[in-house]
C-alpha cells in the first residue's frame, strides 16, 4: 500500500460546487427562520365586497348598509312592532345583483379587529368547547357541532409540521453542503486497488432497494408539492398549483404500493444484519470516521452503525408513513375525526423528518463518499473501500470462504 | 366595516330542518353532502336542545391557513369561500374546521375525497358574481343582491340569525335580556375571538 493517503481535500469541483450550494441553503434556511418569527400566520382577507360607484372605487359602506338593513327585518316583533318589513330601508329589497368583488389589498387590519369583541359580544358568547350531540342525517361526523381542538391542529400542520419541517431539510442540507465544501468527499484513503473487487449487492437486494428508492423519490416529491407547493408554486401560478396538486394527490397513492413493498421486502432480507452491537457505540462516538482522513475508520460488518440508522428510519419511519397513510386514504374506516387528525399530524411530521434522513443517505452513497454509489449500483465495490469502510465484512469474507456466502 | 355572522339560538330552534332542506334545494347541493346540517345536544333530557349548523366563516380562518393549494380565501365581510378548481380533496380543512363543515363527495377510487363543498354564505366562488358556472359549482349568490343566507331567512322561529354582526349580537342579545334566561351565543368563541379563549 502507498504511504501517502488520499486526502479529501482534492476533490476540488465537487467542494466548490459544496460552498455555492451552502451559500444558498443558508439564505433559504435564513428567510425560513425569519418567516417562523415574522408574526404574519394568520388568516387575511384578500377579497372586498362592494357596490360599484360612477368612479373606479368600490363602496363597501353601501354593501355593508345594505347588507345590516337586511339583517335588521330579522328583528323580533317585540321591538319592532307587527310589520317589520314596513319601515325597512329601501336597500334591503335588492332584486338585481348590485353588490360586485373586487381583490383586496391589506386584509390584515380586519382580522385584527374581528379577533377582538366588543362588549356586547364578548357578554353574549358562550365559553369556547368540544360540543357533539346527535343528529338525524346518516352522515360520518354529523352529530359534531363544536371541536376547539381543529385550530390547534392547524398549528401542527401549519407551523410545526411544514415551518419546521423546511428547516429540518433546509438545515440538513446546508450542513451536508458544507461539509463537502470543507471537508470534501470521504475518499479510498489508500486509492483504488487492483485486486479483484468485492461483491456487496445482489440483484435481488439492488432491486429491492431501486425499487423502494425510485418510490420514495416520488412520493417525496409530490409529498413537497403538497406541503410545500403554496411556497415554491403558487408564486408563479395558482391554477397550475392546482393541477400540478392534483396529479401529486393521485401520483401520491399510485406509488405507495410498491414502496411498502420494498420496505417489507428490505426488513425480511436485512433486519438480521442491522440489530445493534456493543461496538456500533464506539464508531458512532468516532462519527464512522466521517470527519477525518485518517487511516483508523472504526470496524463494521456489512451494515456500519450509520448505515444501520438509515436501515431503521426505513423501516419504521417506513411502516408509520404507510400505516398512517393508508388510514388517511380511507376515512372514518377505522379511526375517528380525533384519530384521522392525529394520523395526518403523524403522516406530515414523519414524512419531513425521512425527506431529511434520505438527504443524508443520497448525499453519503454519491458525492459524499469516492466509491460508495457503486455497491448499490453495479453491486459490487473496491477492494480498498471495502477494507476501509467495512473491515469486519471483508474478514467475514475472507474466512468464511468455504461457510455460506454473504448474500 | 360590516362583519357577517351567524348565530343559533338555541332557545328557539325546533329542529325542524327546514333550513339545511332549504340550503340542499337552494344551492342544488349534490347527493350525500350537507352544507348546514341540525345537531341536538342532551337528547331526550330537559336539557335538549338543538342548533343548526354550517361553516361559521370564522375569523382567522384555520381551514384557509392550512389548505395546500390556496383554494380557500376570505373576503372582507368574513366569508370564506372556496375555489373548486384549484382544490385536490386532501382533507386538510376537514382536519383543520372546529365545526366538521367541509363536505366530501365520495367519488373517486381508493376512498380519496373529489372536491370540497361547503356553505358559501350564499356567497358563491371566485367565477363572476351569479354567472351560471358559479351556480353550478356554488349554488346561488344572494349577497350580491344583498341578500342574507336562505337558511337563516327561511327559519320560522327566527332561531338562526345571519347578517351584519353587530345587528345579529343585537338581537340576540335584545332576545335574552327579555326573556331572562337562555344560553349565550355557540361557537362564537371558536369561531370569532379565537384569542379571547387562549386558544
Amino acid at each position: 500500500m502507498s504511504a501517502a493517503l488520499r486526502s479529501g481535500r482534492r476533490f476540488t469541483g465537487y467542494r466548490v460546487a459544496g460552498a455555492i450550494a451552502a451559500v444558498l441553503l443558508a439564505l433559504v434556511m435564513a428567510w425560513q427562520v425569519y418567516e417562523l418569527f415574522d408574526g404574519d400566520d394568520f388568516t387575511r382577507p384578500v377579497v372586498q365586497w362592494g357596490v360599484p360607484q360612477d368612479g373606479a372605487e368600490l363602496s363597501g359602506v353601501l354593501a355593508g348598509e345594505a347588507l345590516a338593513a337586511r339583517t335588521r327585518l330579522q328583528r323580533d316583533r317585540f321591538n319592532s312592532g307587527p310589520a317589520p318589513d314596513a319601515d325597512a330601508p329601501s336597500l334591503a329589497y335588492g332584486d338585481e345583483l348590485f353588490i360586485v368583488t373586487a381583490p383586496l389589498d391589506d386584509g390584515a387590519v380586519l382580522t385584527g379587529a374581528w379577533a377582538r369583541p366588543d362588549e356586547a359580544a364578548a357578554e353574549v358568547a358562550r365559553p369556547s368547547d368540544r360540543v357533539i350531540g346527535i343528529s338525524s342525517l346518516p352522515y360520518v361526523n354529523a352529530d359534531l357541532f363544536e371541536r376547539p381542538f381543529a385550530r390547534d391542529w392547524r398549528v401542527g400542520i401549519a407551523d410545526v409540521a411544514t415551518h419546521l419541517g423546511a428547516i429540518a431539510i433546509v438545515g440538513f442540507s446546508f450542513l451536508l453542503a458544507l461539509m463537502l465544501a470543507v471537508r470534501g468527499r470521504v475518499p479510498i484513503l489508500h486509492g483504488h486497488s487492483d485486486r479483484p473487487r468485492v461483491k456487496r449487492f445482489g440483484l435481488l437486494e439492488r432491486m429491492v432497494h431501486w425499487m423502494t428508492a425510485v418510490s420514495f423519490i416520488v412520493l417525496a416529491l409530490t409529498g413537497i408539492v403538497i406541503a410545500y407547493g403554496e411556497t415554491l408554486i403558487a408564486p408563479f401560478s395558482r391554477v397550475a398549483l392546482g393541477d400540478i396538486g392534483w396529479l401529486s394527490a393521485w401520483a401520491h397513492m399510485m406509488f405507495f404500493p410498491s414502496f411498502a413493498l420494498g420496505v417489507l421486502v428490505m426488513a425480511v432480507m436485512w433486519t438480521l444484519r442491522n440489530l445493534p452491537e456493543r461496538r456500533d457505540l464506539t464508531w458512532l462516538a468516532r462519527g464512522g470516521g466521517f470527519f477525518t482522513d485518517a487511516d483508523d475508520s472504526p470496524p463494521a460488518h456489512k451494515f456500519n452503525p450509520g448505515q444501520k440508522l438509515v436501515f431503521w428510519s426505513a423501516v419504521l419511519g417506513g411502516l408509520i408513513m404507510v400505516g398512517t397513510g393508508v388510514t388517511l386514504m380511507f376515512p372514518y374506516y377505522w379511526l375517528d375525526l380525533g384519530g384521522m387528525s392525529w394520523a395526518m399530524l403523524t403522516h406530515a411530521v414523519i414524512g419531513v423528518l425521512l425527506i431529511a434522513i434520505f438527504i443524508g443517505h443520497i448525499y453519503i452513497g454519491t458525492v459524499g463518499m469516492e466509491g460508495a454509489f457503486w455497491a448499490m449500483w453495479g453491486g459490487d465495490v473496491d477492494r480498498n473501500w471495502a477494507e476501509e469502510h467495512h473491515k469486519l465484512w471483508v474478514r467475514d469474507l475472507e474466512q468464511g470462504a468455504n461457510r455460506s456466502p454473504a448474500e | 366595516m360590516t362583519r357577517v355572522k351567524f348565530v343559533c339560538d338555541t332557545e328557539r330552534c325546533i329542529e325542524c330542518n327546514a333550513c339545511a332542506t332549504a340550503c340542499k334545494n337552494e344551492h342544488e347541493v349534490p347527493w350525500g353532502m350537507v352544507r348546514r346540517r341540525v345537531v341536538t345536544l342532551n337528547d331526550g333530557t330537559p336539557e335538549e336542545r338543538s342548533i343548526a349548523t354550517s361553516c361559521m366563516h370564522c375569523t382567522d380562518a384555520p381551514c384557509v391557513a392550512v389548505c395546500p393549494v390556496e383554494c380557500l380565501y376570505q373576503t372582507d365581510l368574513g366569508i370564506v369561500l372556496h375555489d373548486k378548481d384549484i382544490c385536490i380533496g386532501c382533507g386538510y380543512c376537514f382536519y383543520a374546521c372546529p365545526f366538521g363543515a367541509p363536505q366530501y363527495p365520495r367519488a373517486s377510487l381508493f376512498g380519496s375525497r373529489g372536491k370540497m363543498d361547503k356553505c358559501t354564505y350564499c356567497a358563491g366562488g371566485p367565477e363572476p358574481n351569479g354567472s351560471e358556472e358559479e351556480y353550478r359549482k356554488y349554488g346561488r349568490n344572494r349577497v350580491a343582491e344583498g341578500k342574507l343566507p336562505l337558511c337563516a331567512e327561511v327559519c320560522s322561529t327566527r332561531a338562526l340569525l345571519a347578517g351584519d354582526g353587530e345587528v345579529v349580537g343585537e338581537i340576540f342579545r335584545e332576545r335574552v335580556i327579555h326573556r331572562g334566561y337562555g344560553s349565550g351565543a355557540w361557537g362564537w368563541n371558536t369561531a370569532y375571538y379565537p384569542e379571547e379563549d387562549g386558544a
